[in-house]
């Protein structure tokens, strides 16, 4: 009795709301609210020069490289980074103009690519959310059986159930990291935004 | 700004207040506060708690009170300017989004998202007069140049419905592009314009035939049409330009408001959504949801000068008049 009460209430938890039901139909596996936007495109947060043609040159320069890695870096505050920035870009115009062209274009890919990667792990992990549903949902009816068996096997009653417990913690725990992680995407929205301006400003 | 406090202190020396200095309410729809800027400094020199998901803000025609619908709280709340603490409250429908008054400040008129109603209110006897039903989702709200009629927009029904404030009457509905937003009036009352979000245009409406006119359209290299989502308008006092906040396109686009063209794009912050002038009409502040700050656009210039931190996903604004 008291494993069906549990259980119960396990079901009701892994059943709800998060799997399985996209907002967008064109993306089965997205779990956030926030509304999936697979590319940032370039015109939405750049309104300064071209980078045709810098595209890809930035890996050839150290000091871009290394100003990418580390601008891209949520640990540095974003005050710190105007600075740097604004180190990076003093100088003559046309030089200015090229270098503030080179960074962005690293710091576009760079950040897109980190954002691409976070949302491919929240639809992955979302994949392996409704499995564990189904399993938990499997292995309930399992429990069910031997509660309802004529001679119920109390040892395995118990040991179904054990598992049971744990599979629904974890399912429980990725829930949340889930509904955390959601908020990465638009963490790096906003970062790309607020240095792509910072360095337009820089350049104009 | 140092010619104007040049000005202030030599020629008139009486008036101590810098003219240029003005106070801009902020509403932070996630953060549940207010942001207070100084126009001088451009600065937040307060930040207000409020009810939940604050959205429309207004000052009083008056100048004494900031009002703000707070939406969760079914509410909206009177903040008092010199105190700066919420006094009162006045009786809405439920989630309040938008509001309009009158032009005497005497009466405010209400579009609660969830009823589909305009309720009307009594601002100083804090006291409901009376509610007219609209459409579905009704939220742009505007009043015409004399007073006669009420523009509410409703989101899901694709209408600017024309309401006459005094029999509280609907008189004509006009159909617009997908999910209506925002409804403004040229000051002389021969345009009236409506954004619309998912239909990405501007729709232009003649107040007296009341019948559609003509469309702004919105083009940005490299940006899908889906990114440009018109909703908050911005028109100077003589009528001649005019500025739309393309929401997720993160721009302001002018437009020549004779020609109906298109001028240019700024680039502000991310998803721009509501914006307000000085009362000199020297600056124009957008409000930047994603990015949670304030763009300050030199309105003579059409250059933004300017970036300020509010609260989280800032919606409304409002500048204290003169």
């Amino acid at each position: 009795m008291r494993w069906r009460a549990m259980i119960a209430v396990l079901m009701a938890m892994a059943g709800s709301a998060d799997v399985g039901r996209a907002a967008d139909p064109r993306y089965p596996d997205w779990p956030c609210a926030q509304a999936k936007v697979p590319e940032v495109s370039l015109a939405a947060v750049w309104a300064g020069p071209p980078l045709d043609d810098v595209a890809n040159k930035w890996k050839d320069d150290a000091t871009v490289n290394a100003l990418v890695s580390r601008l891209a870096a949520r640990r540095t505050p974003l005050d710190e980074a105007e600075k740097t920035i604004a180190e990076f870009l003093s100088g003559a115009t046309p030089e200015k103009s090229e270098r503030g062209k080179l960074l962005f274009a690293g710091l576009f890919d760079t950040l897109n690519a980190q954002r691409s990667s976070v949302m491919n792990g929240l639809e992955r992990v979302t994949r392996k959310q409704r499995e564990a549903a189904d399993s938990i949902r499997a292995e309930t009816l399992a429990l069910h059986a031997q509660q309802d068996a004529a001679t119920p096997d109390q040892a395995k009653i118990e040991q179904l159930g054990n598992q049971l417990l744990w599979q629904t913690r974890i399912f429980e725990d990725r829930r949340r990291v889930i509904k955390f992680v959601c908020e990465v995407p638009v963490a790096i929205d906003q970062r790309l935004f607020a240095l792509g301006r910072m360095i337009q400003q820089g350049i104009e | 700004m140092w010619r104007r406090i040049f000005f202030a202190m030599t020629i008139w020396p009486a008036f101590a207040a810098p003219a240029g200095a003005y106070v801009a309410y902020v509403s932070n729809e996630k953060s549940n506060t207010v942001s207070v800027i100084d126009t001088e400094s451009w600065t937040v020199t307060k930040t207000i708690k409020v009810g939940q998901r604050p959205r429309g803000i207004e000052f009083t025609k008056d100048g004494k009170s900031v009002l703000v619908a707070v939406g969760d709280d079914d509410t909206i709340q009177i903040i008092d300017v010199a105190t700066q603490q919420i006094v009162d409250t006045l009786p809405s429908g439920p989630d309040p989004e938008l509001f309009v008054q009158d032009a005497a400040g005497k009466i405010l008129y209400v579009a609660n998202e969830n009823d589909n109603t305009v309720t009307i209110i009594d601002i100083a006897r804090r006291a409901r007069l009376g509610e007219v039903q609209v459409g579905v989702e009704p939220e742009g709200m505007a009043i015409s140049p004399d007073g006669k009629i009420l523009i509410n927009t409703s989101e899901t029904t694709n209408m600017a419905h024309f309401i006459d404030t005094a029999t509280r009457q609907i008189v004509a509905n006009v159909l617009v592009d997908g999910r209506p937003r925002f409804a403004e009036f040229k000051r002389d009352n021969s345009e009236l314009w409506v954004s619309a979000e998912i239909g990405g245009t501007i729709t232009i409406i003649d107040p007296t035939e009341r019948k559609a006119t003509g469309k702004i359209n919105f083009a940005i290299p490299g940006l899908r049409r889906e990114a440009i989502q018109p909703v908050g308008i911005g028109m100077t006092r003589d009528g001649k330009t005019a500025f739309v906040a393309l929401g997720p396109a993160n721009r302001i686009a002018v437009v020549d408001a004779t020609s109906h063209q298109v001028t240019k794009y700024l680039l502000v912050g991310q998803r721009v959504w509501h914006m307000a002038f000085t009362p000199d009409e020297k600056y124009l502040l957008v409000t930047n949801g994603v990015s949670n700050d304030v763009s300050v656009i030199d309105v003579a210039a059409l250059k933004v000068i300017k970036t300020i931190q509010v609260g989280e996903l800032p919606w409304g604004i409002t500048i204290a008049p003169q």
